[in-house]
């Protein structure tokens, strides 16, 4: 929703009482009912800094509110409130609240790109969203992403082995994220490959997943590549004024509201 | 033989007038009000100059010994203009220190009058000692003291400009844009950033104009490398909650009202028409405009003409004006009046 449409009165802000007697007056039931305040009383000033600290949020001061982000965006031309010149101005501004009402939507930004090229002054929106819903993460508002959990699981194999192999891919990511393992179209897709891909590869995957083979010489590069993210996400966390063994968030696990696919594919064709 | 010109106002235009005059080789008669020359810069104590970003005791100052040291400038300071008569070629003056002079034309750089903020008595000025004009912001830097809360001298931690003080408001007669308070309001927030790097700086507006090319130096830059936060929203109301300034209005990109807290509030002061722009009418006849500045003939007939033959203008006598631009029309001025007073004079001698 274009934001000189938003309605002013928002539902969580309507509060009913079955019984609630203020200074003698009962101010019960529908009749009475109160609306909170929208006003806005304060600036959160560290959050611009804190989601500049993450990689893709270094360039969000330049950003002078244009909208060529919004307007170009996959995401937004099917869910109207997929609004990212609007983050960065609740970011920029730091108006925390109004930002965390949209906090389970940020992350489904598909990484496109087509605001990176729009943008007239470089801000990088679609870094900046994925520094915001790390930022989400971290500060605890939100569990980690099924984009984090992935993203989590394939790195994590690269680092441990210097490769990676799909089924044992797919069946964590489905795992950490509560999903079945068996599903309709994996399964089809199963079927057809053993019904058409040559016997020999067919063996090969089969070894792959059995044995989990790893780089050849691969120990130094692990503990190199282990200490250099250490190193990071211990700057990011510092940044960001938490603890070094702060907590990690835990995995989302109900399905979280999710795009309508064939919307998204058909909006990509545009 | 050609009388002087009558240069009257010893601010940025008249400065540049009168030298451009002497350089010339004509004769200059420099009158200004006040005991020292110099105009708004000098005696109100700007701190450093847009775009040159050098000090105005420094600029505005050179400009000055220039002027006082040009042995065909004769400057009568302290005294105005009483009377001034007669036709171009040849004016007589009457100062109100006595004197007179015969003049071959006159420039009037009368200049303005900076905005009274307690005429926008809702935005608190007058009312808290921590609301204060860009001027005094000006003034914190120029003195080297430093930006810091009048109440009790604390460092401000966060500081709001409001822009639009005093101008494009028909609430209080004054409908034009200063041009000149948003690229110095982003000047000073950057001033501010730098000698405060923790307090932070958020400019309201309800649009930027930061005249001429100034948009990449002041407004983007002020943003890309000072972080200063730029809020679309025309503050309704400045108070305090004893401890606090707090800003209320609309920030209308989030369409939420905003009660913020805040250490220190500056209005972006706009600039009035010289308070005695009725009497400099009356003296010199000369028309004003609708708004009460010079009213300026057309510039495609002559550089800086009034409603009256052999008296010109320049500088924000005209109209809100920067410091660079009042010098070029200064000198553009000057070269029109140098014309006046000749041509008379060969046409006398014909």
């Amino acid at each position: 929703m274009p934001i000189h449409e938003k309605h002013l009165i928002r539902e969580e802000n309507l509060l009913t009482h079955d019984k609630l007697v203020i200074e003698g007056v009962d101010v019960s039931g529908h009749w009475s009912t109160f609306i909170q305040t929208r006003v806005v009383s304060d600036y959160n000033e560290k959050m611009e800094d804190e989601i500049a600290a993450l990689p893709g949020g270094e360039h969000i001061n330049r950003c002078w509110q244009c909208g060529s982000c919004t307007n170009s965006c996959t995401v937004n031309a099917i869910n109207p409130d997929f609004n990212p010149r609007y983050w960065i101005y609740l970011i920029r501004t730091g108006m925390e609240s109004e930002l965390l009402r949209d906090k389970d939507i940020i992350w489904q930004c598909v990484s496109c790109n087509k605001c990176t090229y729009a943008c007239p002054r470089d801000v990088f929106p679609e870094g900046v969203m994925k520094a915001t819903s790390h930022w989400l993460t971290l500060k605890g508002h939100t569990p980690k992403s099924p984009l984090q959990i992935f993203d989590e699981e394939f790195a994590g194999q690269v680092f441990a082995k210097g490769k990676i192999e799909e089924s044992r891919l797919i069946r964590r990511f489905f795992a950490r994220t509560g999903q079945p393992v068996v599903q309709d179209w994996l399964l089809s897709m199963v079927k057809r490959m053993i019904k058409y891909l040559p016997v020999k590869m067919l063996i090969g995957l089969g070894l792959q997943t059995l044995f989990h083979p790893r780089a050849r010489g691969w120990a130094r590069a692990r503990a190199a590549i282990n200490e250099y993210v250490h190193e990071k996400e211990a700057a990011h966390r510092k940044a960001l004024g938490l603890p070094a063994d702060a907590p990690e968030a835990p995995d989302a696990q109900q399905p979280q509201p999710h795009l309508d696919r064939k919307a998204l594919i058909a909006a990509l064709k545009n | 033989m050609t009388r002087p010109v009558l240069v009257v106002g010893g601010g940025p235009a008249g400065l540049s007038a009168a030298h451009a005059l002497a350089s010339l080789g004509q004769s200059v008669v420099l009158v200004e009000k006040e005991n020292r020359l110099g105009g708004a810069p000098i005696l109100s104590g700007y701190a450093k100059l847009v775009p040159s970003g050098q000090w105005a005791k420094d600029a505005i100052g050179s400009m000055v010994t220039r002027v006082e040291t040009n042995k065909l400038i004769e400057i009568r300071k302290g005294t105005t203009v009483k009377t001034f008569d007669g036709k171009p070629g040849e004016f007589r003056a009457t100062l109100a220190n006595g004197t007179t002079v015969e003049a071959g034309s006159a420039i009037l750089c009368t200049g303005f009058t900076h905005f009274d903020s307690v005429n926008k008595p809702e935005w608190g000025f007058g009312t808290f000692p921590d609301v204060v004009t860009t001027t005094q912001v000006e003034q914190m830097i120029s003195s080297g003291k430093g930006v810091r809360c009048p109440s009790d001298s604390r460092k401000p931690e966060r500081v709001a400009i409001l822009l639009c003080v005093g101008s494009r408001d028909r609430q209080i007669g004054r409908e034009w844009c200063s041009k000149i308070c948003c690229t110095v309001s982003a000047n000073l927030a950057m001033e501010i950033r730098e000698e405060l790097p923790g307090c932070h700086v958020y400019i309201y507006y309800m649009d930027i104009r930061t005249f001429g090319l100034y948009e990449g130096d002041y407004y983007w830059r002020s943003q890309e490398e000072f972080k200063v936060k730029y809020i679309k929203a025309r503050i309704a109301e400045v108070t305090s909650n004893g401890e606090k300034l707090i800003v209320k209005g609309e920030d209308t990109l989030v369409k939420r009202p905003i009660t913020i807290p805040f250490d220190m509030v500056v209005h972006a002061i706009g600039m009035d028409p010289n308070v005695d722009n009725m009497l400099i009418s009356s003296v010199f006849d000369v028309k004003l405009q609708r708004h009460g500045h010079v009213e300026r003939a057309s510039t495609y007939s002559a550089m800086g003409g009034t409603s009256r033959a052999g008296v010109f203008v320049a500088g924000a006598a005209i109209g809100p004006e920067t410091i660079d631009d009042s010098i070029a029309q200064g000198q553009a001025a000057a070269l029109a009046a140098l014309g006046a007073a000749r041509s008379a004079v060969a046409a006398a001698a014909e």
